[in-house]
């Protein structure tokens, strides 16, 4: 509701992600794509409509049930990294594990670190690091609980062109690795075609301009997959 | 795992700072009521201990017949040390002279408290069975004999007393003290039945022990037996040390209201910062249980460091404060439970009520806020944020002063307080609503940050101004307090009592005292008299009137009378005019008030077999503390100009003052030469309870500069707080403005003068609502006279501006000198 009355976002929205796709959501501001992220990622509850979530309808959850899927099924890379910034890079990386009660949290959030080339950044905190460094960080957070399925908004949006291209490069190799589901919002065509699959963010509808391709692209080898990413 | 969690953020803000404003302010909370109370209770202590030598000991009860023995159990069994004496007037005689005498007859551990002091030093000692000590008067009366007789039995003079310390302060004292032991009572054979002897029961003991005396022990009291601590007894000091201790509780508390203010807006600060925590820890899954168990242990670390620390600046406190009090009560250490108990809860409760709406918005944060920065989660509630926070200052309140009248006070004037400040503050930003949004100029910039920022501004003015406002408050009290007190005992305070002055003496005194160069205060003549009648109504005594017989009670006692023209000096007239007519009397308040006289009420007095009637024309106050001859009632000279009489007077007299005036003699010397120039005028030197006097008001200044010291503390942290409450918003703008060319000059000059303008707004509010609660403070509570402080009025705002433009461009400097780039990033 706004004072002007009520004001529809999303409407007459159907899409199907199957696991291990990579797809990104373009639009112009204000379209509505970090809306729908936010419905995709349980964040946020539709006023009518239904999403499923591995199988799981999210209508029926209440915010407790919510935080428990994303907990073990989700996760996360933001525009503005949302590092916690009194904590190390290490300590960064082992909150979602700590939260999940993964054991060897530690072990687990330096060998993630070390994935993403900042073994010897473990103890800095995100002030003394690079805007580049910092998101790396947040891959690694993303991926330490090896999630179902990774949300990203504007994963490159803070970052120079060089930066942008590391982060992205890191960000598809690790997604492909670890078989995770890519939802990502962007303004960024280059970045947009890495993904396998490119739908269009428009005043509140949704569409897929490459729909037939991508579905062809999709359903031939993987080798040519991995190469579209 | 959340505590795990809790530890590490706790340990990482801490040492990166972001928790030094809430753990000072809780710390500062903790050290001022657990170092206010300790000390507080030790300068209590120190201060009664002062003035309980007036009375040589904590509690007396006096009482015509002997106590009740379980009295003197209940005494035993609280563990309360306590003495019987004895008093009653008697003849002695030495060869052919005899004098009226006061026999004071002391046991064993007399004085409870206090020292005599003889001419040859203090002693510890008594009079041994046989001997007495007799008052110096006495020795000059009698022509010093080695013997007196009392009674049926003769007694040796074995020593000179220069002070008993109960001997209290009363010049008119006409018959001198002899002092001798109470077992030797009987043998002198002058106490029959039905004789009139006065037993003074001293008491001494723990303050707890004392309390519970005093609630069991006054019930079991008749009427003519009278209860009497230092406050209550006609002490010079009783006035003082009430004011005092009213003054030390509502500036601690006061105190403890800005320390918990200044945690209030910490904790809201707290809870911001981590609004962006909690919305990530939600987005990756955390529930609500763990969030809310990781920030209550966050919490209640934050609120053991806070805790600690004022704990260890509270015992800090004691002990520097120590430094500076005299050995005897810096020897005395009050019990630690009671401020520990006090700093453990007030970190407690301060920390988790004012702490509590914040936390609930900062748990109800929704994850989304990930994604849309603006959401804040909970919008309403802040009655119930302004509930809790004045209910936990009331709790501290009351558990601090264990008055709930105080409290409730305190309370409601701090809730008026808030409630006009914010009125006024809001008022005040509209009015320069009409400015245009030109960002060329700093002032106009200033103005429109001002503006924009209305609401926001509204509640730091708030916090600005209520600091400003206790602080001046109690900075006008403790100063109107010190200057009443200087007044009373000023460096020339009388400290010599000249009584006993015969008329044809007054002339060749007066001579004497000039080419002394004394200045002494008027002579008094005192004529002795007995008020018989109140409007022809026969009056009776006390005692009559617990034997059964009806009727008014007046003054047993003879008085002393004396006539002047004008009204004496210090003295004030609070009904009726001084005497016009010579049949008119002016009669002191408080003695008025007991014999329940109103104006034009006739009394009659019987003076040498005489007796005569005047009419009541005026009631006075009289400042009983000044140490300058006070009478209760006045007349006209003609009225008693018939009667025989001896005049009083008074001066100050020190060697300093000799040899300034170029005198080889010392003080001592000159008063001898007027002892042997006067032989029959009394001679009373009050310069050691002078003495005494000014070192319990120099103990109590110091703890008034203490708490005023913390309440500065606590204004200064408020302030602080308040700066800091409003960076984030401030920085978004800065970045913008930066972003579009205004420079650095412009920037740093326009948040100077906002910050400068936000000060001096709250200054002339603070000193408007500062001289409306000194108003009232000073007519309500503390008896004290009413003024403007005009200064105040420009120093003020101009202090406001500085302090606040001060404490806002340190705050903002890195925020100033960031490039735009890194601005906007953080913004």
């Amino acid at each position: 509701m706004t004072q002007e009355g009520e004001l529809t976002i999303l409407n007459g929205i159907y899409m199907d992600v199957k696991q291990g796709d990579s797809i990104a959501i373009l639009g112009p501001s204000g379209s509505g794509k970090s809306t729908l992220l936010g419905l995709l990622a349980a964040l946020d509850t539709p006023t009518s409509g239904e999403i499923l979530l591995d199988g799981q309808a999210l209508s029926g959850l209440n915010e407790e049930q919510k935080a428990a899927l994303r907990k073990q099924k989700v996760s996360f890379i933001f525009q503005s990294f949302m590092l916690v910034d009194t904590l190390t890079a290490l300590e960064n990386v082992m909150l979602p594990a700590e939260l999940a009660g993964v054991a060897n949290a530690r072990e687990k959030a330096e060998n993630m670190l070390e994935r993403v080339g900042l073994s010897h950044r473990l103890t800095h905190l995100p002030k003394q690091l690079s805007g580049g460094e910092q998101q790396r960080v947040a891959i690694a957070r993303a991926f330490i609980c090896e999630p179902k399925v990774l949300f990203a908004d504007e994963p490159t949006g803070n970052l120079d062109s060089a930066n942008g291209d590391k982060i992205a490069d890191m960000l598809f190799a690790l997604n492909q690795e670890s078989d995770t589901t890519l939802v990502l919002v962007t303004h960024d065509l280059e970045l947009a075609k890495r993904c396998k699959r490119q739908l269009v963010m428009d005043n509140g509808h949704l569409s897929e301009p490459n729909a037939e391709q991508s579905t062809t692209e999709h359903n031939t080898t993987k080798a040519a997959n991995e190469e579209a990413c | 795992m959340e505590l795990q969690l809790a530890w590490r953020l706790f340990k990482r803000e801490l040492m990166q700072g972001q928790l030094l404003l809430i753990v000072l302010a809780i710390t500062l909370a903790v050290l001022s009521v657990s170092g206010l109370a300790r000390v507080s209770e030790r300068l209590q202590v120190a201060i009664n201990g002062e003035a309980a030598n007036f009375i040589a000991a904590d509690r007396i009860i006096d009482s015509p017949v002997e106590l009740d023995t379980n009295v003197l159990e209940l005494a035993e069994s609280l563990d309360i040390a306590h003495v019987t004496n004895m008093t009653f007037n008697s003849m002695v005689y030495a060869g052919d002279n005899f004098q009226l005498v006061t026999i004071k007859a002391v046991a064993d551990g007399y004085p409870l408290r206090g020292e005599i002091e003889l001419s040859s030093g203090v002693t510890q000692a008594l009079p041994k069975t046989g001997e007495a000590w007799y008052e110096n008067r006495l020795g000059g009366l009698l022509g010093y004999p080695t013997t007196l007789e009392l009674g049926n039995t003769e007694l040796n003079l074995s020593a000179e007393i220069s002070r008993l310390p109960d001997a209290g302060f009363n010049p008119f004292a006409s018959s001198p003290v002899l002092l001798m032991r109470l077992d030797d009572v009987a043998t002198t054979g002058i106490i029959q039945p039905g004789s009139r002897v006065n037993y003074i029961y001293q008491f001494a003991g723990e303050a707890a022990a004392l309390t519970e005396f005093e609630t069991q022990a006054k019930p079991l009291l008749n009427n003519s037996q009278r209860w009497t601590d230092v406050q209550s007894g006609d002490s010079p000091i009783a006035s003082a040390v009430k004011r005092a201790e009213r003054f030390l509780l509502l500036a601690s508390l006061l105190g403890i209201a800005l320390a918990c203010a200044a945690i209030g807006i910490a904790a809201q600060r707290y809870c911001q910062r981590h609004y962006d925590v909690v919305a990530m820890l939600k987005t990756f899954g955390a529930s609500s249980k763990q969030i809310r168990t990781l920030f209550g242990i966050h919490l209640m670390l934050v609120t053991l460091v806070g805790i600690v620390l004022g704990l260890i600046g509270g015992l800090l406190l004691d002990l520097g404060i120590n430094q500076f009090l005299p050995a005897e009560i810096a020897a005395y250490s009050p019990p630690y439970s009671r401020p520990l108990l006090l700093g453990v809860s007030t970190g407690l409760i301060s920390a988790f009520m004012f702490s509590a709406y914040p936390l609930m918005r900062l748990l109800a944060i929704p994850p989304l806020r990930v994604l849309q920065r603006q959401l804040e989660g909970l919008q309403f509630g802040m009655w119930l944020h302004l509930l809790l926070s004045l209910c936990a200052m009331a709790l501290l309140g009351y558990l601090y002063s264990r008055s709930i009248a105080l409290t409730m006070t305190v309370v409601l004037a701090v809730l008026l307080l808030g409630v006009l400040l914010s009125i006024l503050g809001f008022a005040m930003i509209r009015l320069g609503h009409s400015v245009g949004m030109k960002t060329t100029n700093p002032l106009q910039l200033a103005l429109a940050g001002l503006r924009r920022r209305a609401r926001q501004n509204a509640v730091q003015l708030v916090g600005f101004s209520s600091a400003l406002v206790l602080l001046l408050t109690i900075l006008a009290l403790r100063q109107d307090l010190l200057n009443e007190w200087q007044k009373q005992l000023p460096e020339d305070a009388p400290n010599y009592f000249l009584v006993n002055i015969a008329p044809e003496d007054t002339k060749p005194l007066n001579d004497f005292l000039d080419s002394n160069k004394i200045i002494a205060t008027d002579i008094y003549p005192v004529i002795r008299g007995r008020l018989t009648h109140i409007n022809d109504e026969e009056l009776i005594s006390r005692r009559e009137e617990k034997d059964g017989i009806e009727g008014r009670v007046g003054i047993s006692r003879e008085l002393n009378l004396t006539y002047r023209e004008t009204l004496p000096p210090n003295n004030e007239i609070t009904s009726g005019t001084f005497n016009q007519a010579d049949d008119e009397v002016s009669v002191e308040a408080e003695v008025a008030e007991r014999l329940g006289l109103s104006l034009n009420d006739t009394m009659t007095f019987n003076i040498d077999n005489q007796s005569f009637s005047v009419k009541v024309t005026s009631f006075r106050q009289v400042q009983w503390e000044t140490l300058q001859p006070n009478f209760f009632m006045i007349f006209k000279p003609k009225a008693l100009e018939p009667f025989s009489y001896t005049s009083m007077a008074s001066f100050h007299l020190n060697d300093e003052d000799l040899k300034a005036n170029g005198s080889d003699l010392t003080a001592n010397a000159v008063v001898l030469q007027l002892i042997q120039q006067f032989p029959t005028i009394s001679v009373i030197d009050v310069g050691a309870m002078v003495g005494q006097l000014r070192q319990i008001i120099e103990q109590v200044s110091l703890s008034l500069s203490l708490v005023l010291a913390l309440v500065l503390l606590a204004s200064a942290l408020v302030l602080i707080a308040q700066t800091e409450a409003g960076m984030a918003t401030r920085q978004r703008e800065l970045a913008v403005l930066r972003t579009f060319g205004a420079s650095g000059w412009l920037l740093r000059s326009a948040t100077g003068l906002e910050f400068a303008l936000l000060g001096a707004i709250a200054g002339i509010l603070a000193v408007i609502v500062a001289e409306f609660a000194l108003y009232m403070l000073k007519t309500q509570v503390f008896e004290l006279v009413v003024y403007m402080h005009w200064p105040w009025w420009g120093i003020s705002p101009l202090a406001g501006a500085a302090v606040v433009a001060f404490l806002g461009m340190w705050r903002c400097r890195q925020l100033l000198n960031q490039s735009c780039s890194d601005l906007l990033k953080a913004g």
